[in-house]
């Protein structure tokens, strides 16, 4: 497959430089996602969505187009080439723009990325994952009054980058995700919660265990309380860790975010920011990640970026047309929602490096304080102010989980909890977004109520 | 497209589904994306492709595909109907699909067409909009302003007999500065959306969103952190509306009940809120950008009175579920695209107007906080939990507005929190929204009058 798509990309460039493009790159992607949904304990519905798209960025002088569509037929490409230099065309002069990217130097072939298991998945076995997990949520909520929605769902894509500058790549993945959201009632009580894995390869999926521990979490959270605020530590498990870094902090470390000046991180290149506790690394080259791969979303090589080292701030996450504007190396992370986009910035695989310690260990050793176990929370991205509400949480005293909370928001700013991080454990995860353990800050705002 | 919609439908019911329905889809979009003077995102997109779902006894399959003719309609309806029926020996409810049909054609009519406005002149307004807010004051240091229009053609039909021919045409303009003053930096987003074409933008408002989001940001210069605790609040019609959404709409979608996934399970027909408390969904509204005539199930749409007077009384309806729950379909089933099947979603969504003036409610709170429009704001329905934060607002201190504050975030429970409503304001206000669920994005508006809460805790830093 990766050879017919990179067929379609060669011929879809040289239309493009036909019609005028001075430079030109093309992202096709073809994929098949496959999805069963369970909801009230039981199985409802399968989904399948097989998607092919081609998106055409055109470069006139300074000036830059994008155009995409959802097929792969050629008369649909040739629309969308002309499309996208009349956007060229009408554009605005970008003087920062320098060019597109070329090869350079070697690239580190992605690892563990495809699984045939994932790909060749079938319906039934699919089907079987899904009702294991439920099973095992059932059997841990025996007695009570349970409402389980589960699903999983299994991707097997392949994408190519084609350039007028040389660059001609093509890369397969798969992907596959377990979820089970048990929802509990208890009197006038009625709490959920969920767990799910995320992986590459299918022998990473352990439904009971997802089902287990969906189970127990939701089990903890009935009867949640208020509390009386003020400072206090807080731990992050690895769910709320992830959002506040794999968000909070990545957002602030993008360098066209920086470069605009929107970043609350803005003048602090090469300062300390952090306490010496936090590690932070960008790699695209681990075997096995979810973001490993051998190049980016603009075909430049992935590779090993330190964030944040012994606390200081020591690179920004480039593609080519902020690299180009700073006069540095590309960091190779340039990003896209498959072929319907222009390319900005992310993360490859986000990582802390761990430290000691479990959340266990760090509850059992918490005088009085929170844990967050998750939060859909950002900070504002400017001035680093985060307000971060409980989605699931505990309080702590002496060591031990007292009751779950409700009505609970975690304040503080950005740059201060990144230097009150005291612990980092080594229970990392792989979450949506990156892979942390939990960790813990001295001190922050609590309100409840 | 009637006549593939027809074999897709066909094939399906031959393989044995009880029922199938099709959506063929085509949609064009523009972005405009203008930072600093200069192009950052010029981008054009075409949405070309048909979603076909097969149910039998109550399992469910979707598929998706862009081969638009007779041999891959065929194909597609023969799969999706054979996934059905592999899924209905796991299924543990039995049902069926029902509900009343309708044949229509429905031509949106605006006055500008976008495709009959040149790059040119749309690229010309968000430069002007870009250079607008940056020659507003010169502590502007990066200025961002997008506009995007999206026309889509859709084409519904299924297999009780309903076939529906829709258009609709959203527009939309964003401007979003930072401004910086010594160590202070700030930033805010504006926007405008509302259906209809091109026409919408020579408006007043959206042709000086650049100026208006400018005088905002240089007055967030001299904002605080709000301090943390249990307040009084009084919110502004965009961020009542956002409240309205997130802690008590998106509880309202009839999907939850099957799944048993609302804290609202238990209390329809009974009270939810206060008495002078009445909530409304409402796609008929003219020119509003949540608006629709037919939804993506092809159900024609009305208007639903959620709460009337404090009690729950309606619920926001798919097929299944009107079909499931025995109650009278609303037409609430939407979807971002073909590429995904339809749920039960909201459109524009707002709490009725009360008597109160804004002046006399602001006099009448001794100790509180007016909070003025959003940033972001999430729930979850199972645990009746929701959040939401407003962008900035004003300290009030014996019925004073004062010191200005920034992003204020707001946690509390669905079923507690419209009991604390306690003023509702004469004036009203819509704001225009994109609303994610299930990994699908649907345009949408909330809003309302100015309301109060009683003692609701807000985040500090």
């Amino acid at each position: 497959m990766n050879d017919s798509l990179l067929e379609i990309g060669e011929k879809a460039i040289k239309l493009a430089e036909k019609m005028g493009s001075e430079q030109a790159e093309v992202y096709v992607a073809q994929s098949r996602a496959y999805e069963i949904e369970a909801e009230n304990n039981a199985i409802k519905g399968a989904s399948e969505q097989i998607d092919a798209g081609i998106g055409i960025r055109t470069v006139i002088g300074k000036k830059i187009g994008f155009a995409y569509v959802t097929t792969l037929d050629a008369s649909d490409i040739e629309e969308a080439i002309t499309n996208s230099l009349n956007l060229a065309k009408a554009s605005f002069e970008d003087p920062d723009f320098v060019t597109l990217p070329s090869s350079v130097g070697s690239y580190q072939k992605a690892k563990n990325i495809f699984n045939k298991e994932v790909d060749e998945l079938s319906s039934e076995e699919a089907a079987l994952l899904l009702i294991r997990t439920i099973d095992a949520t059932k059997e841990k909520l025996e007695g009570k009054d349970y409402a389980i929605s589960a699903a999983i769902q299994s991707s097997s894509s392949s994408s190519a980058i084609v350039n007028s500058l040389g660059i001609a790549m093509a890369e397969a993945r798969t992907s596959i995700s377990l979820y089970a959201y048990p929802v509990i009632k208890e009197g006038e009580d009625q709490t959920a919660s969920y767990e799910y894995q995320i992986s590459r390869a299918l022998n990473d999926i352990d439904p009971e265990y997802i089902g287990t521990k969906a189970a127990e979490l939701a089990l903890g959270f009935l009867r949640p309380q208020t509390i009386e605020g003020g400072e206090m530590p807080v731990i992050f498990a690895p769910l709320g860790a992830s959002t506040i870094l794999g968000s909070g902090f990545a957002g602030a470390v993008n360098a066209e975010e920086v470069q605009m000046g929107r970043s609350y991180i803005a003048d602090a290149f090469g300062e300390n920011i952090a306490s010496e506790a936090l590690e932070i690394i960008d790699d695209g080259t681990i075997p096995g990640g979810l973001g490993t791969r051998t190049f980016d979303a603009e075909g430049y090589r992935s590779q090993r970026t330190p964030v944040i080292e012994s606390g200081v701030l020591k690179n920004l996450l480039h593609n080519s047309y902020t690299s180009n504007k700073d006069k540095v190396d590309n960091t190779g992370n340039a990003a896209r929602p498959s072929y319907s986009g222009l390319p900005r910035i992310s993360t490859s695989n986000f990582i802390v490096t761990p430290g000691k310690g479990t959340l266990d260990d760090f509850i059992a050793e918490m005088d009085k304080g929170i844990v967050c176990r998750n939060t859909g929370d950002r900070p504002n991205m400017t001035t680093g102010e985060l307000s971060a509400m409980v989605m699931e949480g505990y309080y702590v005293e002496n060591g031990e989980i007292q009751h779950p909370l409700k009505n609970t928001l975690i304040g503080i700013n950005m740059r201060d909890l990144l230097q009150r991080v005291s612990q980092v454990g080594s229970d990392s995860r792989k979450t949506f977004s990156m892979v942390t353990p939990s960790f813990v800050i001295e001190s922050a705002n609590v309100t409840s109520g | 497209m009637e006549d593939l919609a027809t074999i897709a439908i066909e094939a399906a019911l031959k393989v044995g589904a009880s029922f199938a329905d099709v959506r063929i889809e085509n949609t064009s979009t523009t972005i405009i994306e203008i930072n600093d003077g200069v192009s950052k995102q010029s981008m054009a997109s075409r949405l070309k492709g048909a979603g076909i779902r097969a149910f039998i006894e109550g399992a469910w399959a979707f598929a998706q595909t862009t081969d638009l003719t007779p041999a891959g309609m065929r194909s597609t309806g023969e799969s999706v109907a054979k996934m059905a029926l592999a899924t209905r020996e796991k299924v543990a409810e039995r049902f069926e699909i029902d509900g009343p049909t309708f044949q229509d054609r429905f031509e949106y009519k605006v006055k500008k067409p976008f495709r009959s406005i040149s790059i040119d002149e749309k690229m010309s307004l968000v430069k002007m909009i870009d250079d607008q807010s940056r020659d507003f004051d010169k502590r502007i240091v990066s200025t961002r302003s997008i506009y995007g229009d999206m026309h889509t053609e859709l084409y519904i039909a299924n297999s009780l007999g309903t076939n529906v021919y829709v258009e609709n045409s959203i527009p939309r303009i964003i401007s979003a500065p930072t401004v910086k003053d010594g160590a202070n930096r700030q930033r805010i987003v504006k926007s405008l959306g509302l259906r209809g074409g091109y026409e919408v933008m020579d408006a007043d408002e959206a042709q000086n969103i650049g100026n208006a989001a400018a005088e905002l940001v240089i007055e967030l210069l001299s904002s605080v952190a709000a301090k943390g605790g249990s307040y009084d609040v009084v919110m502004d019609p965009i961020l009542n509306g956002v409240m309205i959404h997130e802690a008590f709409g998106h509880a309202t979608e009839a999907d939850n009940w099957p799944s048993h996934t609302t804290v609202l399970e238990d209390k329809v027909g009974k009270e939810v809120g206060p008495e002078y408390l009445s909530i409304t969904d409402d796609p008929t509204m003219d020119g509003k950008r949540g608006s629709y005539e037919y939804d993506w199930e092809g159900t024609k749409t009305k208007k639903r009175t959620l709460v009337k007077d404090g009690i729950l009384t309606e619920l926001l309806h798919t097929l299944e579920t009107s079909s499931r729950l025995d109650m009278e379909p609303n037409g609430a089933a939407r979807s971002q695209s073909f590429m995904h099947a339809p749920l039960s979603r909201m459109s524009n969504t707002f709490m009725e107007p009360g008597d109160w003036d804004l002046d006399e409610l602001v006099q009448d709170t001794k100790n509180g906080i007016l909070l003025c429009s959003f940033n972001y704001g999430y729930t979850r329905p199972s645990v009746g939990q929701f959040m939401f934060q407003a962008s900035h607002g004003y300290i009030i201190e014996n019925g004073e507005k004062g010191q200005m504050v920034r992003d204020v975030s707001l946690a509390g429970n669905i079923l507690e929190i419209l009991s604390k409503v306690d003023a509702i304001g004469n004036d009203f206000k819509l704001d225009a929204g994109s609303c994610g669920k299930g990994g699908q994005t649907v345009p949408t508006m909330s809003g309302g009058p100015h309301a109060r809460i009683l003692d609701v805790p807000i985040g500090g830093m």
